[in-house]
């Protein structure tokens, strides 16, 4: 590198899709000296009058998943293809590093908690009495490494459940209760959500969106196109569209009407030429602060990017099905895309350039940050412990003077808390933690309840080809009885019975083993069984609930001496209803597609639940949401709409541990947007401290 | 049955024995399973994993079961009473079966081809997740070769 900098503007903690974005659009921007503006690269000239703005960002996985020049990242990433092929259980993390210096918590590490003993298997402390069943993966470019790339924007309703509802959920350790409003609504996000497709890639066709909200659909995107033509819907989906269309489903509530949509999504179809040219994400200055818009100012027509490496690479998702946990040719979006945006810019000549301006360490796990009560409680320094190989545990410890910089932690929702509970500071009134005057870190832990239905359909419908899901059931993500029961999602999986019954292999070792058939017999049986596989989605929303949480506690630390996250997790009645009537539904709409149901819940399951004396399991969604939660006031949330930490000017905090409440969406587009949006605040605080 | 073919080496008499108890097993055609480009691999492997007496039991019925066969009722009825059921035949038949279809032995994939080759997935007209793709919008339609 031919230039480095000490003193750094800006330390990112993290590099999945939170840190990366942030990272991009901050390094799109340059400080005007002479205006005393932050202005975009495009509009900066030659200027000598303009000053970089330092980046530093800490990555606690592999340097090896940093490098992304072309032939470092294919090297890396086709070890993590290498390893998927190779590994029993496919789950989510599978591909990636399991490293102990940086460990991730992982599915196969769950196990039922008979309390008071909690589960402790992995890298998560379980207390329960209910496992938290989703997973996460340190690893650079973070968990979009394994996602599916699912994009459903959020509804208006679900930024207002109280309003709406009557929704209130109690204060920490008190019987009082209290809101759960977001800080900001639909209407002020949506130029966000633009940009989050725009930067994500998102396919879709808006004509196509159906959702049951008492707005109108034209209100709900404006006069919007996605970036790409809509990803086409599996052969298994037009069937049970056939079956499905122009029906309703009966709940205590009245009929619902069944809207099956094809759902945005993460991954390169054909570009769409009503998209128009491809744009760039600028802050325009205002009187005081910056405003982004998405601007059309470039000349160049939109284009799928395709591979980190190469972006000739899955420009079109080729359906390898396997976007949980890789896709091979990365058509499908991951931070990587973003991070190396941001680390690479284009120079006078049009050719890629390494920015001097920004470093990424990786190794590096963050674990405190101190603060300076004589500086109105800035964050002094972040303090990292730095491991050396992938073999050794042993580490340099490090901190960084942030006295003159901007903090922001983008970690995960794990993670975040995690750091910030162990930042202790005496004050008068006794010890505080970081962030934490009210009380609000690393509560209020939500997940989607993945409650899932399988059977045989009449005909064969050939599963386990294409992405994921290429539509969803969306009639049930609103209404009125979100005053009883939660609001879900209903995707249509293209996978077969993968997930609930580890087909194929369960179906091979059955009629082996059971059935004891072989030769013709054996191939005709598996045929007609796995080409008629169907499996539905209940997404259930979990409601925000202060004890459900994350802590810390010094008898579980990891072999770096950094504390573990202990996990208390627990449903209430408000999801366990929803899954009941999600199972009356389940059970309408198969009868009508005359869908032979397999579907069985028994004590074995990991997260299972008895209602009303029937006996209902679910999964987790990935989706870990809500343990620093945004908020209108300092008393009720860690921070503010622009996800800046109420108790310290200094300090952002980032990712999907904002989300307020969680909705019925796949909280990656919202946290996007919401982080993007993060960057307004930042600009303004970065020209206060660059005028100095 | 006809036993012509000795692969390996000359001594490995038990090779074609193998493809062909295969082919009855696991309903895929020599062909087929040649095809893969394991059945060397895989022929090995199991030698290497199972004691040799028990492998060599197991062959030595097989070929029995194929050299008296007429025919393939005849063959099947014969696997039905002497493979599957003897309980320490059947189960070498349905971990030879099980490699053919998923790739792996007792749990594990023998290697990343064995992965890439596993038969369950040409029968439901598919492809191992992450291989072998089909390409853009293949998801869409019936799968070509269905034939239905």
């Amino acid at each position: 590198m031919n230039q480095t900098h000490n003193k750094k503007d800006v330390i990112i903690v993290g590099t999945g899709i939170a840190g990366s974005l942030i990272a991009k659009l901050l390094s799109d921007h340059v400080f005007d000296v002479a205006k005393g503006k932050m202005i975009h690269r495009a509009d900066a000239g030659k200027s000598d009058s303009i000053k970089e703005i330092s980046i530093l960002m800490y990555e606690a996985g592999l340097e090896a998943g940093l490098e992304l020049d072309s032939v470092s990242s294919m090297t890396t990433y086709n070890e993590y293809i290498r390893t998927f092929y190779r590994e029993e259980a496919k789950v989510p993390n599978s591909p990636y590093p399991n490293l102990k210096q940086a460990p991730s918590p992982n599915v196969l590490d769950m196990e039922h908690i008979v309390q008071p003993f909690p589960d402790k298997k992995g890298y998560l402390v379980q207390f329960g009495p209910m496992p938290f069943a989703s997973d996460a993966i340190r690893v650079g470019g973070g968990t979009t490494l394994h996602w599916l790339g699912t994009t459903p924007r959020m509804l208006p309703n679900d930024f207002k459940l109280t309003e709406k509802y009557g929704i209130t959920i109690h204060k920490p350790d008190s019987k009082e209760k209290t809101p759960i409003n977001w800080p900001i609504d639909y209407e002020e996000l949506r130029p966000y959500y633009e940009m989050a497709e725009f930067e994500i890639g998102v396919s879709g066709d808006v004509s196509r969106q159906e959702y049951p909200i008492d707005e109108n659909m034209e209100k709900y995107y404006g006069n919007y196109v996605f970036p790409m033509e809509e990803i086409p819907q599996s052969y298994m989906d037009h069937k049970i569209i056939e079956g499905l269309k122009g029906t309703s489903v009966k709940l205590s509530s009245g009929e619902i009407p069944l809207m099956m949509v094809p759902s945005p999504q993460g991954r390169n179809s054909i570009p769409n030429p009503k998209y128009g040219k491809t744009k760039i994400i600028k802050a325009e200055p205002k009187e005081s602060g910056y405003k982004l818009v998405l601007d059309s100012s470039e000349k160049e027509e939109y284009k799928a990017l395709g591979s980190v490496w190469n972006p000739y690479m899955g420009e079109r998702c080729e359906g390898n099905a396997s976007c949980v946990p890789i896709c091979p040719v990365q058509a499908k979006y991951n931070a990587l895309k973003t991070l190396k945006k941001a680390l690479y810019k284009l120079n006078d000549h049009e050719n890629l350039k390494r920015n001097p301006y920004m470093q990424i360490q990786a190794q590096s796990v963050v674990y405190r940050l101190s603060v300076d009560q004589n500086d109105k409680d800035k964050i002094s320094k972040v303090h990292l412990r730095r491991y050396t190989s992938k073999e050794k545990t042993d580490f340099i410890e490090e901190s960084i003077d942030t006295s003159d910089a901007i903090v922001i932690l983008a970690a995960n929702a794990f993670e975040n808390p995690k750091i910030l509970l162990n930042s202790p500071y005496t004050t008068q009134n006794g010890v505080k933690t970081a962030a934490n005057s009210s009380d609000q870190v690393g509560r209020n832990l939500m997940d989607h309840m993945v409650m899932l239905t399988w059977g045989l359909f009449p005909e064969p419908v050939y599963p386990y080809r294409g992405p994921g899901s290429t539509t969803n059931i969306s009639s049930f993500r609103d209404g009125n009885f979100r005053g009883e029961f939660s609001a879900w999602i209903s995707p249509l999986d293209n996978w077969g019975w993968g997930w609930p019954a580890f087909s194929p292999g369960s179906d091979v070792a059955y009629f082996i083993s059971q059935e004891n058939l072989f030769g013709a017999e054996l191939r005709e049986a598996l045929t007609n069984r796995l080409s008629k596989q169907v499996l539905f989605h209940f997404e259930i929303e979990q409601l925000p609930n202060p004890n459900n949480r994350v802590t810390i506690n010094d008898q579980y630390m990891d072999v770096l001496g950094i504390p573990r996250p202990v996990i208390h997790y627990e449903l209430t009645e408000y999801e366990m209803k929803a899954m009941e009537h999600a199972k009356h539904a389940s059970d309408q709409m198969f009868k009508r597609l005359g869908i032979k149901d397999f579907t069985k819940y028994t004590a074995a399951d990991m997260n299972s639940v008895m209602y009303n004396g029937v006996r209902y399991s679910y999964n987790g969604a990935g989706h870990i949401v809500g343990t620093h939660r945004m908020g209108s006031t300092a008393e009720d949330s860690v921070t503010n709409s622009y996800c800046k930490a109420w108790d310290h000017p200094n300090l952002y905090i980032v990712g999907a541990g904002n989300m307020t409440t969680l909705g019925t969406s796949n909280p990656t587009l919202t946290l996007s947007a919401f982080t993007i949006r993060s960057v307004e605040s930042i600009l303004a605080d970065l020209e206060i401290q660059l005028k100095k | 049955m006809n036993i012509i073919n000795k692969i390996l080496n000359v001594d490995d008499y038990y090779f074609d024995v193998f493809m062909s108890i295969s082919e009855a097993l696991a309903g895929f055609t020599v062909n087929e399973l040649q095809s893969t480009g394991l059945a060397e691999t895989y022929y090995t492997y199991v030698l290497k994993s199972l004691e040799a007496a028990t492998f060599v039991e197991f062959l030595t019925v097989s070929k029995n079961i194929l050299e008296n066969s007429s025919g393939e009722e005849e063959l099947k009825k014969a696997i039905q009473s002497e493979i599957i059921g003897n309980a320490g035949m059947n189960e070498i038949a349905g971990k030879v079966i099980t490699m053919w279809y998923l790739g792996t032995w007792e749990g594990s994939y023998i290697n990343d081809l064995s992965y890439k080759e596993g038969l369950v997935w040409n029968l439901m007209h598919s492809h191992p997740p992450g291989a072998k793709q089909p390409g853009y919008k293949s998801w869409n339609i019936k799968p070509v070769n269905s034939n239905s």
